[in-house]
């Protein structure tokens, strides 16, 4: 291997390094930057709404477990408020 | 967002839309999570999603409106809402608020003045707020 390519694998290596302690610190440990890249960053979107947008309609279930509704329906006299999350 | 409900309620609707759990026991568990006792895996069926949803709204005594997403994600892929996200949409059905992209960018204070703004301020000192640590119920 010429000298040119150790240079650039060693700099690359220690870029990489460089990334991941950096992540890690600002993740607050390995284990969360292994999260964030494994858990996260699969489901986060920015997205394409935008306020004047027309609202995508969905079906939701209650929380009775069987009765299901639209969120279209709670649309219509007021202004709707839309929280979306979890409970973790 | 217990307080903000609780200061517009009389003006606008609300509807909490739970979606896939951010910080499951078999995904990226976070320690505060394990210090405050709300540990759950990943749902795998819509009944577990329906359990840990009774248990939340029962354990912070929420008193919002709530809607529980699909298995498929209908909602939370709708409105790229994971982890957690705020909208508010117009009486004509159009997108008249879309917040951020959670945790980072999730803010509630922008709902307020968006309400504030249409219906002026409204600050209520309630004792029925919930102190809700859950994501996307601050």
């Amino acid at each position: 291997m010429s000298r040119f390519w150790k240079w650039t694998l060693g700099s690359v290596l220690g870029l990489l390094v460089a990334a991941f302690a950096g992540l890690s610190f600002m993740a607050g440990s390995p284990r969360d930057v292994y999260g964030l890249v494994r858990y996260a960053l699969p489901h986060m979107h920015r997205g394409k709404l935008h306020a004047g947008d027309d609202a995508p309609d969905v079906r939701l279930l209650a929380l009775d477990g069987s009765n299901r509704f639209h969120l279209r329906e709670r649309t219509g006299s007021r202004p709707l408020v839309v929280i979306f999350g979890s409970y973790t | 967002m217990v307080k903000i409900y609780n200061d517009y309620k009389d003006h606008a609707d609300f509807l909490t839309v739970y979606v896939r759990e951010a910080h499951p026991t078999d995904e990226w568990q976070m320690k505060s999570n394990v210090k405050e006792d709300v540990c759950y895996a990943q749902p795998k069926t819509l009944a577990q999603r329906v359990a840990i949803a009774n248990d939340f709204v029962q354990r912070q005594k929420y008193p919002l409106p709530f809607g529980i997403d699909d298995m498929n994600d209908a909602a939370d892929l709708a409105y790229s809402a994971w982890p957690e996200r705020l909208y508010i949409i117009d009486e004509h059905g159009r997108i008249a608020y879309a917040g951020g992209m959670g945790p980072f960018k999730y803010d509630p204070e922008e709902v307020r003045a968006w309400l504030a703004k249409r219906f002026g301020p409204v600050t209520q000192t309630s004792s029925t707020s919930a102190a809700v640590p859950a994501a996307g119920t601050r």
